[in-house]
């Protein structure tokens, strides 16, 4: 017998559905979806969650939809200000009390949120190609970046809290390398062209990062560079022996494979100027970096031999051979001073001092760059500030250097260098490299409003200039020069940006709701303690002489091993988590409800089954289906209130000798808690 | 009530029950009482086997071809199992959690078949209302609530106990009149009505009628009927918490309103009544409550919230002066009560610091003493110990 059709209204829309049919499943014949945690259409009702209420109008109590019948001329509003209200605050509730890591700290850490956790896994898993395909998902030069990046993922590494991170960044080239070496790379899809013409400036890694995405989303791409190879920083200010040319070359030419064109030795301002280069394109793209040494502001600056960083480093990789005599300061701190000392021992200099305004332990170069340093022989000055560089008949011929005490701690929390009244050093010298920092040229780029600062601004979401269709990224824009993978974060957003525009729409970026979770060495007692890789290097000796690689690079072998360490703290169900999806839609406050976790711990009782009770937020399904349906009953509930968590029945080995496997319970669980192992 | 009607008259359920069965043709009864209530079920079981021995109940009773067992189900006593699905639940051998309403037990109730579910009171008025006649029984009470209804009265009050009053008398007659004002000389402040999910009535509104309609009115309820008096040195932040702690323990664990969120409410009024309350807890409270009320899946949730709704509106400046000053107005949240020893009444007898158990006192024999703050564990050893009221609380 056909049933009896039932019209009602639901959100504005009227809709028809057999009688008994309930809110929930009426909706969804209206295309409407009522987030809901803990149904199962096969299951029916069972009202836990309170997700799903709705509010129907002459109903004075809110409605759970997956339960609630429809009714004649029922007039029925899932988003009503209070169904979204009371929907938020379950959300909340759940949230506030889910003790999860969405995603690992190493990916949140990352200022492009490369998937670290995913290729490590697949590292560890032998997957290499598979890697190198994951970093690509975030940027195009794994080999390089790997090599170069001062890795903030490994600071966030949780391994921290147990003994020492993951060699992530090592990782990453090792995988590159490796599938280079086998020539097994995973080909990139090219979409279709869309005819659109994007113009990038600069081919350093934000502009080198933006056309290999535009490239694949079908836009064709120009990259111009004023230097003769593409690379940026990466070529000209990094030297080889910590990233060799060769290694970028191969990177840059994948990213000209994909129909990206590559113009060199062109500068705007020399070539072409701005407004006409901008004509020539749908969209611009300024990531023209930021290539002019921070001057030190002291006396003598002006002499020969004296050199800026990176200025220094550039004339070495263009092969110029700068005289820098025998005995050479460095000041600064940085990575680049390292790179210059260290290039500086290179070109044959005999006495390399590094002069420091702070101590070592303030110094903000890698640490393993300093020992680097320190086994080729640099001296470290520190406490030291330039005075004066001195001269003789116009050249360099020593520096008088200011010495230094450390005072109170500044807003960053380092103490600030205060000058020793009266107190002075002078060194012989016969140059002067000041890698104190860098800054980008404007010159060329007047029509682009700029910061204070001298940069261009720049949206800090979507990086667009007031210019239309123009955008600028990395260290041109805003706070200026930062770290490699810092450009390649901006360079992604900016990409989706003008992929937005020339599709007609705006880019907005929406920053994610997430879990994490607050731990301390506490929680990892009880790990074991594995070594971190180590990575062999050439003798101290040996390598101060050339410029060949200083690292050796690891064995698949260890890199496996090293991969294997991983904690893999993020959730493996973040892609398919009903409840962080749900969390996003009604911009759920995760930490306004915080307070105690329910009890619970990770175990292993069922099979292949692990389950998370902390994660846990009691739909039942897995109980109901374990029992409905796989007609086992293997599952409960245990303890009340707040302690409730879910177990196999009664502890008992019997129990989970019966479990056939069928893991419903795991495929219907909306959250991470269950995990197929 | 119930209680004290299945120990002192267990006949007048049974009849109920009996008369309520015929009229439904139901076969099966069940009185679900609690296990930890042991003379009631002897009690019951006595009445039970007597009523049968006179053909009162069982076969064909009094030869009128109908038939009707009651059984006793005795339960492990979880608050939330007097909700009525979780009853029926538990009585199927169930974990005692609610179900899904629609559908009511009067169309699907125990084993899914048509079921009349009621209280103990409600069962053991009907012999008098079918004895009486519905007339008399409505005479009594007020327009909206008829009849009678049993109070538990108690708490700072005179004269305490179970009380049956027509409905329609005020608070006052209850509690000024039958239950004979405060004990100890001390001020009424409050009055705790329907129980842990009740809500609290202020002095002012102590001429409020009790009916239904109108203790609803002051977001109490009539509940299970419970009456606790309090006087001027009970908390109306620490009551809020003690019952929240109760039905937050009592909660099944089964919808998420209820299990964390009566969680949560506990956790901010235990930091308020420690001192540790934040600007702007007291409207996350309110949050709190609303959204419960209108997301619990049964009565226990929808109705926890209720303490702290009416403590929050009835006295929101003792909620003000624990979150802004540390201060507990009535002296009674421990972690911020000061002691002091007045040193113009300390003889300086030296007891309060031999008492004391951390040590905390300190001072010459016949001089004054004085009570360390950092020590301080708030005891109430030395308040106790002192013969010359030397020791303030504030």
């Amino acid at each position: 017998m056909e049933s009896e059709l039932i019209t009602l209204e639901i959100d504005g829309q009227s809709v028809s559905v057999p009688a008994g049919t309930t809110i929930l499943e009426a909706a969804k014949t209206a295309g409407i979806d009522i987030p809901n945690l803990c149904y199962l259409k096969e299951l029916g009702p069972y009202g836990a969650c309170g997700v799903c209420v709705v509010e129907v109008e002459k109903c004075p109590k809110m409605l759970r939809a997956c339960s609630a019948k429809v009714a004649p001329g029922m007039v029925v509003h899932t988003k009503s200000e209070k169904a979204l209200a009371t929907r938020k605050l379950a959300l909340e509730l759940l949230m506030g009390d889910h003790d999860g890591d969405c995603q690992g700290p190493c990916k949140l850490n990352c200022p492009a949120h490369t998937d670290c956790q995913k290729y490590v896994k697949e590292i560890a898993e032998g997957r290499f190609a598979d890697a190198v395909a994951t970093v690509k998902e975030t940027f195009p030069l794994p080999a390089a970046i790997g090599r170069v990046c001062p890795h903030p993922c490994e600071k966030a590494c949780r391994r921290n809290l147990v003994e020492a991170p993951i060699s992530i960044a090592q990782l990453k080239y090792f995988a590159a390398d490796q599938v280079r070496k086998d020539g097994n790379e995973h080909p990139i899809k090219v979409a279709a062209p869309t005819g659109k013409k994007v113009g990038i400036i600069g081919g350093g890694p934000a502009g080198l990062t933006a056309a290999f995405k535009l490239a694949q989303w079908g836009h064709d791409v120009t990259v111009y560079d004023q230097m003769p190879e593409m690379g940026g920083m990466l070529r000209y200010g990094i030297p080889e022996y910590r990233l060799p040319k060769a290694i970028l070359k191969a990177e840059t030419d994948a990213i000209a494979a994909l129909g990206v064109q590559f113009i060199n030795n062109f500068k705007i301002g020399r070539d072409a100027d701005f407004a006409k280069f901008r004509s020539w394109f749908d969209a611009v793209i300024v990531a023209n970096g930021a290539w002019k040494s921070t001057s030190m502001r002291v006396k003598g600056e002006e002499l020969q031999g004296v050199w800026g960083g990176i200025d220094f480093l550039r004339a070495v990789v263009t092969g110029e051979k700068p005289e820098i005599g025998e005995r050479v300061a460095i000041v600064g701190g940085g990575n680049t001073a390292m790179d210059a000392c260290r290039t500086a021992v290179r070109v044959g200099a005999k006495e390399v001092f590094v002069v420091y305004r702070r101590t070592r332990k303030e110094m903000p170069a890698e640490d393993i760059e300093i020992t680097e340093a320190e086994e080729e022989g640099v001296k470290f000055k520190f406490l030291c500030a330039p005075d004066e560089i001195l001269g003789k008949d116009g050249k360099v011929c020593g520096m008088r250097l200011q010495v230094m005490e450390l005072g109170e701690p500044d807003e960053r929390g380092r103490r600030k260098p205060v000058p020793v009244p009266g107190k002075f050093e002078e060194i012989e010298l016969d140059s002067v490299i000041a890698a104190i920092g860098q800054r980008n040229d404007p010159e060329g780029f007047a029509d682009l409003p700029q910061t204070p600062k001298g940069t261009i601004a720049a949206d800090e979401g979507n990086f667009a200039t007031t210019l239309p269709g123009v955008f600028a990224c990395g260290d041109t824009v805003n706070k200026g020069a930062g770290i490699a993978i810092g450009a390649i974060a901006q360079a992604n957003e900016a990409a989706l940006a003008v992929n937005a525009y020339l599709r007609g729409g705006e880019y907005k970026p929406v920053k994610p709701i997430l879990s994490e979770r607050n731990l301390t060495e506490k929680d990892f007692a009880d790990r074991p303690r594995i070594a971190r890789a180590v990575m062999p290097q050439r003798p101290a000796e040996e390598r101060r002489h050339d410029f060949k690689e200083v690292n050796l690079g690891l064995s698949p072998e260890a890199a496996q091993a090293e991969a294997k360490r991983c904690l893999e703290c993020g959730c493996h169900d973040f892609e398919d988590c009903k409840l962080i999806r749900y969390a996003n839609l009604v911009q759920a406050d995760t930490q306004r409800l915080r307070g105690a976790f329910h009890p619970g711990f990770t175990e292993q009782k069922l099979v292949t089954i692990e389950r998370n009770q902390r994660k846990c937020i009691l739909c039942n399904l897995c109980v109901r289906v374990c029992a409905e349906q796989a007609k086992q009953g293997l599952l409960g509930l245990v303890g009340r209130g707040f302690k409730t968590v879910i177990k196999p029945e009664f502890k008992d080995p019997a129990a989970t000798a019966v479990c056939k496997d069928c893991r419903l319970c795991a495929e219907n669980c909306p959250t991470g808690a269950l995990r197929i192992v | 009530m119930d209680r004290a009607v299945i120990e002192s008259d267990p006949h007048s359920l049974i009849e109920g029950m009996l008369i309520a069965a015929y009229a439904i043709g139901a076969s099966k009864a069940f009185v679900y009482v609690r296990a930890e209530y042991p003379l009631a079920i002897v009690r019951l079981e006595k009445a039970l086997a007597d009523a049968k021995a006179h053909n009162l109940l069982g076969e064909n009773i009094l030869g009128s071809g109908f038939s009707c067992d009651i059984r006793i189900k005795a339960g492990a006593g979880a608050f939330v199992c007097g909700e009525e699905t979780a009853l029926i639940e538990s009585l199927e051998g169930n974990r005692g959690m609610p179900r899904l309403k629609p559908p009511f037990p009067a169309e699907k109730g125990y084993t899914q078949a048509p079921s009349n579910i009621n209280n103990v009171e409600t069962f053991a008025n009907v012999a008098w209302i079918i004895l009486n006649g519905g007339a008399a029984f409505a005479a009594m009470g007020t327009e909206t609530s008829k009849g009678t209804k049993v109070f538990a009265l108690t708490g700072k009050i005179k004269r305490g106990g179970l009380v049956e009053i027509p409905m329609g008398l005020t608070l006052r007659d209850v509690i000024f009149g039958i239950g004979g004002g405060i004990r100890d000389g001390g001020t009424f402040k409050a009055v705790q009505m329907g129980g842990p999910s009740g809500g609290c009535i202020p002095e002012h509104l102590l001429d409020t009628k009790i009916d239904y309609k109108a203790l609803g009115a002051t977001g109490a309820i009539m509940g299970s009927g419970g009456m606790v008096v309090m006087d001027s040195h009970t908390c109306m932040v620490n009551m809020a918490r003690f019952f929240l702690d109760f039905t937050a323990k009592e909660s099944c664990g089964k919808c998420v309103h209820c299990r964390i969120g009566t969680k949560r409410m506990h956790e901010i009024l235990t930091r308020i009544t420690e001192g540790k309350g934040k600007e702007g807890d007291v409207e996350l409270l309110q949050d709190l409550c609303n959204g419960i009320k209108a997301g619990a899946l049964c009565g226990l949730g929808q109705t926890a919230p209720n303490p702290v709704l009416t403590t929050i509106r009835y006295f929101r400046d003792e909620y003000d002066a624990h979150i802004r000053e540390a201060r507990c107005p009535a002296h009674e949240c421990a972690a911020l009560k000061k002691y002091e020893i007045d040193p113009a009444k300390c003889k300086g007898c030296t007891m309060c610091a031999k008492k004391c158990p951390v040590g905390a006192i300190s001072g010459e024999l016949k001089k004054p003493h004085v009570i360390d703050p950092a020590k301080c564990i708030k005891c109430g050893q030395c308040v106790a110990t002192c013969k010359f009221g030397a020791v303030a609380v504030k």
